[in-house]
């Protein structure tokens, strides 16, 4: 029996060496693709000052995000540090510092593990891998454009099938309440939270509340809401937005399933005038979201997005275990290296007692050649 | 064969009201739904491609925010006391209406003004503290499944929060109605991802909207 002291803590798994394996090829496809399209990738630390880090998150240094960090009082500094909890931020902070003076648009790409002190019941894992880019300098429709096909394309490289994207406008209610459909100030909140649950109950019950209900209905395949939401264009608003929106979408319809979710905000805190969801089949919720925001500390504009592909490893087909070549005790190291450095992956015997097929062996050296058992 | 669509629909109280709701949408369970004996949680419906499950109100809001059911109808109060951000609520199906209120034994007639921190028992654990903590008040809450009017005669809590329909119950029990937290009715509610990725749940939704909309013109709310 497994010594309880032995378990891992709740939310925190080991990748056994077949899941590890298709995690750390997923992830190379992905960091392959990025630089591919000239995304440089940076690698920041793991723990920073908890200040920057919680800065430039949604809500700030108060807000619920910055609150799920790990945190501790560094013995050096004496100042807090936190673990991250996303790599967003950071990529943020080096664009505002070390590479403020790079050239813009600056392209940037990660890949690494983040953490949260404390999960929820419906994602309850602590510990997850994040890719992502992040284009800075740039938040026009055409860097949306990019950024959404490229983050198709990646999630392709990695084996996903039946990509979905769903975009939305995340600043909508904001643009919409200054004029076309008023709402008074200490009404927003109330409308964005039942637009959020798309209560259409909760809505009429909110004094201004009821003109935004064609929104609810303006959801689903993109033409079908597109068409929707221009109907409800009050005034010309959205004009833009909605040509945006089609830009977009003309670029990337023929790669994925495309529908519009104009009121949706779970996810998009800081996002600016679009934000888009990923899902792929397979798996539960979503594989990754971007949009375009504002640095926090200089409000640079950026667009970027990030992947959580560790549901997306789960639903992928395990690949066939390659084949892997036994080297008996004596044999040629030369020739060994040889049919290495032409794919083998090789196994070498320290013993003569040594199973090579219980080692997950397929073939064995005989002489000079591989030989299939 | 499309994927299996999972309907949620919750044990008691909603149930009888929503049976025909769901039907107007479309939505029929087979006949041994309806069989007191059959001791079976999953059943098929008139449709292929539909199957219904009976659990729990809380457990509707689980399965549906975790995606293992797509579509399912809850009370409100459920849906409040969860705030689980994979789940929409897109139609009110004007069924099911109680509310959710405080209240405390009517000897005592205290009120909670004044007290910096007081025991309350409770269902929803979630609501009622933030129900207090509005109200710059630290409540403890003692979660029950059942029976909160015994709490205060047996001084397990002082006051409990709890539905209340005709207030039939707290009265038998000495309780008094001190304040409403939130009026309640029942909703169709959804899995996120899936009305994004499955047409058919989307399909369905408007299904419900535009028989809620004709039930509302006809005035058949039931209190």
């Amino acid at each position: 029996m497994t010594n309880p002291d032995d378990l891992l803590p709740e939310g925190l798994e080991d990748r056994l060496p077949r899941e590890a394996k298709a995690v750390s090829t997923a992830m190379r496809q992905i960091l392959d693709v990025m630089d591919a399209h000239g995304y440089d990738r940076v690698s920041p630390p793991l723990v920073e000052f908890e200040k920057s880090l919680a800065g430039r998150m949604a809500g700030g240094n108060d807000g619920a995000t910055a609150r799920r960090m790990f945190r501790f009082v560094d013995p050096v500094s004496l100042r807090m540090l936190a673990v991250r909890s996303d790599i967003t931020p950071q990529v943020g902070r080096i664009a505002a510092t070390g590479m403020a003076a790079a050239a813009r648009p600056l392209r940037l790409c990660y890949g690494g593990e983040v953490a949260l002190i404390r999960a929820d019941q419906l994602d309850p894992a602590r510990q997850r891998l994040q890719l992502g880019a992040e284009l800075i300098g740039n938040d026009t429709v055409t860097a949306a454009a990019e950024m959404v096909a490229l983050a198709i394309e990646a999630l392709e490289g990695a084996g996903a099938k039946g990509i979905s994207v769903d975009f939305t406008l995340p600043d909508l209610v904001d643009i919409l309440a200054s004029k076309a459909m008023p709402l008074a100030p200490e009404r927003i909140a109330d409308v964005r939270r039942e637009l959020d649950t798309k209560d259409a109950g909760g809505l009429a019950q909110v004094p201004g509340g009821e003109a935004y209900m064609p929104l609810l209905y303006a959801t689903g395949p993109f033409e079908h809401a597109i068409a929707r939401l221009r109907d409800v264009d009050a005034g010309g608003a959205l004009a833009s937005r909605i040509a945006g929106l089609r830009q977009i979408a003309e670029r990337v319809a023929d790669r994925a399933r495309l529908t519009l979710d104009p009121t949706e905000r779970h996810g998009f805190e800081y996002q600016s005038w679009f934000g888009f969801t990923i899902y792929a089949d397979g798996v539960r919720g979503a594989v990754g979201r971007g949009g375009t925001y504002a640095i926090g500390g200089t409000g640079e504009p950026a667009t970027g997005f990030s992947l959580y592909i560790d549901a997306l490893i789960d639903a992928l087909q395990a690949s066939p275990a390659g084949d892997t070549l036994f080297l008996p005790l004596g044999h040629d190291r030369d020739i060994a290296a040889r049919l290495r450095a032409v794919g083998w992956r090789t196994i070498e015997a320290l013993s003569d007692s040594d199973d090579a097929q219980a080692l997950g062996c397929t073939h064995h050296l005989v002489g000079i050649d591989p030989v299939a058992y | 064969m499309p994927q299996m669509l999972t309907f949620a629909v919750p044990k008691g109280r909603i149930l009888d009201e929503a049976l025909p709701v769901m039907a107007r949408a479309g939505v029929v369970p087979d006949d041994a739904f309806h069989d007191k004996a059959n001791r079976s949680l999953s059943f098929a419906t008139t449709s292929d491609d539909m199957r219904l499950i009976r659990v729990r109100a809380f457990d509707v809001a689980t399965f549906v925010a975790h995606g293992a059911a797509q579509i399912g109808i809850v009370g409100s109060d459920v849906i409040e006391e969860f705030e689980y951000a994979d789940l929409y609520a897109p139609v009110d199906l004007d069924i099911g209406h109680c509310r959710l209120s405080v209240a405390e034994p009517a000897e005592r007639g205290t009120s909670a003004d004044g007290t910096s921190h007081l025991r309350v028992a409770t269902k929803y654990p979630n609501i009622t503290r933030r129900h207090f903590e509005a109200q710059g008040i630290q409540a403890e809450c003692v979660k029950l499944n059942g029976a909160m009017e015994l709490a205060p005669s047996l001084g397990l809590s002082g006051r409990i929060v709890d539905l209340v329909s005709t207030g039939a119950t707290l009265k038998q029990n000495g309780l008094v109605e001190t304040s409403r937290i939130m009026e309640i009715s029942a909703r169709l509610i959804v899995n996120r991802a899936a009305l994004k990725t499955d047409a058919r749940v989307a399909a369905l939704v408007d299904a419900f909207r535009g028989n809620a909309r004709s039930g509302n013109q006809g005035g058949a709310a039931a209190a």
